[in-house]
């Protein structure tokens, strides 16, 4: 099924597995001829081709000795021969570049501006002149533009306030583009729309209920195929396209996919695309019976849940789970409240674009949430329970948009966060006045005791700084090589990878506490010190193709 | 050649029956079905849009007010119109409101078709139906209509130093204006609103600006919480076009500056989004040089 210049098939062939593992990322695309496929190499950053058949790979873009530049999306060029690519740069942002599809090329800058800080390449126009690509700019809107592959400034074609779409492609005669974007101003569901290279038209391809996204164009330009679904699983479908316009209502063109990235569709029509296996899901275990005494809790959606947090009063568990539609990691997610007594769950309504920790109120009244909102701006967010009324608590335009990381003050009326993972801040409700408690080099991770006596910080990733909040007490400094975490129960808690430590305050050496060889990141200590809260499961990514019907 | 001419080439290049755009703004500008921009029609609209006859007493004409040498608004702080009669709202700049979803400083417009007619029968500005005027002026009332959108449809604003620096030429910006990008985006969150080629979420926030009791945005609703609130004006060609806010009540961008710094002003309906802004002289000063590396190069009707 992967001849190079096969003819486009009858669409009979079904799924095929094509590359499994730890490095398998779907942040490229197929070559045309279906015999390549370019990504993002996690373990060193480089932009990777990936021979199909033999499995086979070399770099093609590798960063500096020591640097911690790397590749990111990237999309080959229509004659499978170069690949535009998004590169993490020296200077902390993404630049647009082009290389050679081949070890050893030289790769050219297209564009770098860091009021564009984010790119993410598409697809190339038919003559293989323009790289249509994604810039994100600080203000926090995207836009749709040509950028020419031999140099000079991008085409604004089209701006998007606070949405991007998940996908764009250029139909083979380079008339139009195909993307996705909201069917409605204040609808999380998407739909497809045409936008005419030359910028004079935009239409909506596709009017009918349900959410669709990702789409592609048929390599033979008659149509348009897309993901979404109208309730169901997720599937891939496809509508049929003259003129700009659609012709008949679109039909489905493939079983549930699970969850599924569309990455390319090659000329002889196969689609590859990349599946997200896995369950994450949290867990439940007395500390004092960790080897057997570990419950998944019950829920509404297994498998797609994380970041616990206890309540003050030990009777809810609140926690993150995902919906919707992959994201290529950065998935739509909620916050349920599980009531352990009656097991009743209740999904709280914030107004967040991401989230990514949570942490009760000493009250129990609100949440405070790490993440961002749909405006951009990144840092902590108050969450009032259980309406969801969200306001803005340490957040500005400038922080990541997984927000900080932060504990509340033992009496509420203040909580301490990490900005920027180089100062310890407290910040007053009351009225917003912030004071920094202390500055390091790469701070990481916080807790709080019980007592609210003393702060927990993770320092350079090697060692935890116990800070005194009473006047008079000094600092500490314990040992901790290779930190990824830290709670406070009866005693403190550090994680190393899905390793967990109890760490003695006198400086003993920790204890390893027995944990799910899975374990991830994020666990919480219920108030009585008993009872762990942790998230296990992994997620692994695998690509996969199936030969599509013609449209 | 200069580094900046090679950037200007790709968004003059016209394409066949589209409107060139200038650097910086979407190729994409949304234009109705029923009304497609077409080179008579913005000739037409551009005669009719400095005919006096279009007002009832043959004095006030669309260019009256918003005058093409200050990026079509006026100095005054309110509009002036018919027999000297003096408004309640400041004249907007009528650059780039091709790509806006929403007309006049409460929004009680949706399209630039239903925009256009309204000063015309307003009392105090033309004074007279858009039909009378249409027939003063020897055109169909829609066809009135049609061209004067249209002709508006066509006056840009782009090709700004700050365009020329998000096109890649880093050069374009001084060091003060990279600052005041930097608080226009962060510390200051002026993008919060302000957003997007047009500088503008064609929303409605109420800041507490103005000396009276406009009712803003709530006289278009009925709803309270709209009470003061008017739509984000465009920042482009802001800085030589003072006064500011719907009332032109603050004279310079500097007062414009110092009221935000200091939260807007307290109002029930305050937008959450006004508070203060603890900014240094030095960024403050910073955001003004930025906004002044908006002004760019107005044009209209096809003209550079």
């Amino acid at each position: 099924m992967l001849a190079a210049a096969a003819a486009w098939g009858a669409g009979s062939n079904g799924p095929h597995a094509w590359w499994s593992g730890p490095q398998v990322t779907l942040l490229g695309s197929p070559s045309r001829d279906g015999r390549r496929l370019s990504f993002a190499d996690p373990a060193t950053g480089a932009l990777g081709v990936r021979n199909l058949a033999s499995g086979s790979w070399q770099a093609v873009a590798e960063r500096p000795a020591g640097s911690r530049e790397f590749a990111y999306f990237s999309v080959f060029s229509p004659d499978s021969r170069k690949i535009a690519y998004a590169w993490f740069n020296s200077q902390g942002f993404y630049d647009l570049r082009v290389t050679a599809a081949e070890a050893g090329a030289q790769p050219a800058v297209l564009y770098r501006n860091e009021e564009a800080g984010f790119v993410q390449p598409c697809a190339w126009t038919p003559d293989g002149k323009f790289v249509l690509t994604l810039l994100f700019r600080r203000d926090n809107i995207s836009q749709i533009a040509l950028v020419p592959a031999g140099g000079g400034a991008p085409r604004v074609l089209r701006s998007l306030n606070w949405v991007y779409p998940k996908k764009m492609d250029v139909s083979p005669d380079g008339r139009w583009i195909v993307y996705d974007n909201f069917a409605a101003e204040g609808k999380p569901e998407r739909t497809i729309f045409l936008l005419s290279t030359d910028g004079s038209e935009e239409r909506r391809l596709v009017d009918m209920p349900g959410n669709y996204l990702f789409p592609l164009w048929a390599p033979d330009g008659k149509g348009v195929f897309f993901a979404g679904d109208n309730g169901g699983p997720e599937e891939f479908w496809c509508v049929r396209v003259e003129q700009g316009r659609a012709q008949g209502p679109p039909r489905r063109v493939s079983g549930a996919l699970g969850r599924f990235l569309p990455l390319g569709i090659t000329d002889a029509g196969i689609l590859f695309y990349g599946v997200r296996t896995g369950s994450p899901d949290v867990y439940l275990a007395p500390l004092d019976n960790l080897t057997s005494g570990v419950q998944p809790i019950s829920t509404r959606f297994p498998g797609r849940n994380g970041a616990p947090a206890w309540s003050p009063d030990g009777r809810r568990l609140a926690y993150l789970s995902r919906r919707g539609t992959e994201n290529f990691g950065q998935d739509a997610r909620v916050i349920v409240v599980l009531d352990l007594s009656s097991g009743q769950e209740q999904e709280v309504p914030a107004a967040m674009a991401h989230l990514e920790r949570l942490a009760w109120s000493p009250d129990g009244a609100s949440l405070l949430v790490s993440g961002s909102d749909g405006k951009g701006r990144g840092g902590l967010f108050l969450v009032h329970m259980p309406d969801g009324a969200t306001r803005l608590a340490a957040a500005e335009h400038d922080a990541p948009f997984r927000g900080y990381e932060a504990a509340w003050a033992a009496d509420g009326k203040r909580f301490y966060y990490l900005h920027g993972g180089e100062e310890l801040r407290s910040h007053r409700l009351a009225d917003g006045a912030e004071t920094t408690l202390l500055r390091a080099q790469v701070m990481e991770h916080l807790a709080i005791s019980p007592a609210g006596d003393l702060l927990a910080v993770g320092i350079g990733g090697n060692a935890i700084r116990l800070t005194p909040l009473i006047s008079g007490n000094t600092a500490r400094l314990l040992p901790f090589p290779g930190l990824t975490e830290l709670a406070w129960g009866r005693e403190l808690y550090a994680g190393r990878g899905a390793e967990l430590w109890a760490v003695p305050l006198d400086g003993t050496a920790p204890r390893r506490l027995g944990m799910p060889p899975d374990r991830q990141p994020g666990i919480s200590i219920r108030s009585d010190g008993r009872t762990i809260a942790l998230t296990a499961g992994r997620e692994q990514s695998e690509v996969r193709s199936i030969e599509l019907p013609r449209p | 050649m200069k580094l900046w001419a090679w950037l200007l080439v790709p968004a003059l290049a016209a394409v066949a029956g589209t409107l060139p755009v200038p650097l910086g703004l979407d190729a994409y500008m949304p234009v109705p079905e029923a009304n497609p921009l077409t080179r008579e029609k913005v000739a037409l609209g551009r005669r009719l849009f400095f005919d006096k006859r279009l007002s009832s007493d043959g004095t006030v004409s669309c260019g009256t007010c918003h005058e093409p040498e200050r990026a079509f608004a006026d100095a005054r702080p309110v509009a002036v119109g018919i027999g000297g009669q003096i408004g309640t709202r400041r004249v907007p700049r009528l650059v780039n409101r091709g790509y806006g979803r929403a007309f006049f400083w409460d929004g009680r417009a949706a399209s630039l078709e239903q925009q256009v007619v309204q000063p015309l029968a307003n009392p105090k500005e033309m004074g007279d139906s858009a039909a009378a005027a249409a027939r003063r002026v020897g055109v169909a009332e829609d066809a009135l209509r049609d061209a004067l959108a249209s002709y508006v449809r066509t006056i840009l604003s782009g090709d700004s130093r700050f365009d020329r620096f998000m096109a890649g030429d880093a050069a374009a910006l001084n060091d003060a204006e990279r600052l005041g990008m930097r608080l226009f985006t962060g510390k200051a969150g002026c993008s919060t609103c302000h957003l997007g080629p047009n500088f503008t979420d064609e929303k409605f926030h109420n800041t507490g600006a103005g000396r009276g009791t406009d009712p803003g945005r709530a006289a278009v609703t009925g709803r309270a919480e709209d009470r003061g609130a008017f739509k984000t004006p465009s920042l482009r060609e802001a800085a030589r076009t003072p006064p500011y806010m719907h009332d032109g009540s603050l004279a310079t961008l500097e007062e414009v500056i110092d009221f935000y710094d200091k939260g807007g002003k307290a109002n029930p309906q305050l937008d959450p989004e006004i508070r203060p802004l603890h900014l240094t002289a030095e960024e403050k000063a910073a955001l003004a040089a930025f906004l002044r590396a908006l002004d760019g190069k107005v044009r209209e009707a096809w003209a550079n």
